[in-house]
């Protein structure tokens, strides 16, 4: 004797299999538009995937977190300027991206200005 | 000069190769889609019983698929579309709850449970005759009844798992919950619809 559970999957699945070949021309149309909208998405000029540069802004967010933290606080004492929302800015426009990967650089020359700074003064 | 040549080929041939490989990605989805939008529908259908808000959540939920999740793997498209599809169904219930509360506090009620006829006059494709059509269409009648009073997490649970067909591990994706808990859902659902409908189906 067949499961009860089993024998009401089945009949479910057959009356739902038949009731889906029963959909009308008007309906059938409908979903056809929906698919051709949905196609449109793909395109659409200026759509941007984000899926395929999230590995890469994902590195870049964490590689500039890790900059900042592995610099430590400013040393306000030793003359340094803080850094200031225009350094942030620069960092931040496209063509200034690859200053991130010369940081550590750049904290050189700081404390190289701030040194400086110091035996003049 | 030809050193300008070789990096104008160069670019030409990259740009060729990524427009047919859009151009893949675009039949590979339509494919897809084709194949999943008529069952997607009476999945909704079901759920809010209604076809026109179902026409438009299933709609949503292919241009979202389309929108986000294109350059996903071909394997991974059916979870994910459903389980935007149910959020969509989520959401619809949860406006549907405070358009009632407005319409009662306004003191008027909503009639789509009474109006709603989900068997359609189309003829039968099958060729059966209009006796058996009218038995199969009320026992579709009554599943559909029966499913959707079901909790919304065991509904969802027995229509991709016995109407879609999706694997345990699918299910959990597509209703982002574990698998233990699809397994619960589901065995619920039959049990209580087992309960319900087992007089007419022995």
């Amino acid at each position: 004797m067949k499961d009860p559970g089993k024998q009401i999957e089945e009949q479910a699945k057959e009356l739902f299999d038949g009731s889906v070949e029963k959909l009308d021309a008007a309906t059938l149309s409908r979903l056809n538009q929906g698919r051709h909208r949905a196609l449109e998405e793909l395109r659409r000029p200026g759509v941007v995937h984000l899926g395929r540069f999230a590995p890469a802004a994902g590195v870049l967010a964490v590689a500039f977190v890790a900059a900042i933290v592995m610099r430590g606080p400013p040393n306000i004492d030793a003359g340094v300027n803080p850094v200031t929302a225009t350094d942030f800015e620069m960092l931040l426009e496209a063509d200034s991206l690859e200053m991130l990967e010369d940081l550590e650089f750049y904290s050189l020359l700081d404390a190289v200005d701030a040194e400086a700074n110091g035996n003049v003064g | 000069m030809s050193a300008c040549a070789g990096v104008f080929v160069v670019s030409c041939t990259r740009e060729q190769s990524t427009g047919a490989m859009a151009l893949q990605r675009e039949q590979q989805l339509n494919r897809f889609l084709t194949e999943v939008e008529r069952r997607a529908l009476r999945i909704a259908e079901i759920s809010v019983r209604d076809r026109d808000e179902a026409l438009d959540l299933v709609q949503e939920a292919m241009i979202k698929l389309a929108r986000n999740y294109a350059e996903r793997p071909e394997g991974e498209w059916t979870p994910l579309f459903y389980r935007i599809l149910q959020n969509g169904i989520r959401d619809w219930h949860r406006r549907q709850k405070v358009r009632n509360r407005v319409m009662v506090w306004f003191g008027r009620g909503t009639s789509t449970e009474d109006d709603y006829d989900p068997a359609a006059n189309a003829p039968d494709p099958a060729g059966r005759s209009p006796e058996a059509q009218l038995q199969s269409s009320e026992a579709m009648q009554r599943l559909e009844v029966s499913v959707h009073a079901l909790p919304n997490r065991q509904r969802e649970a027995f229509m991709l798992r016995t109407f879609e067909g999706l694997d345990v591990a699918g299910t959990a994706v597509a209703m982002g919950c574990s698998e233990g808990s699809v397994k619960t859902h589901y065995s619920r659902a039959v049990h209580t619809l087992r309960d319900k409908l087992g007089d007419h189906w022995q």
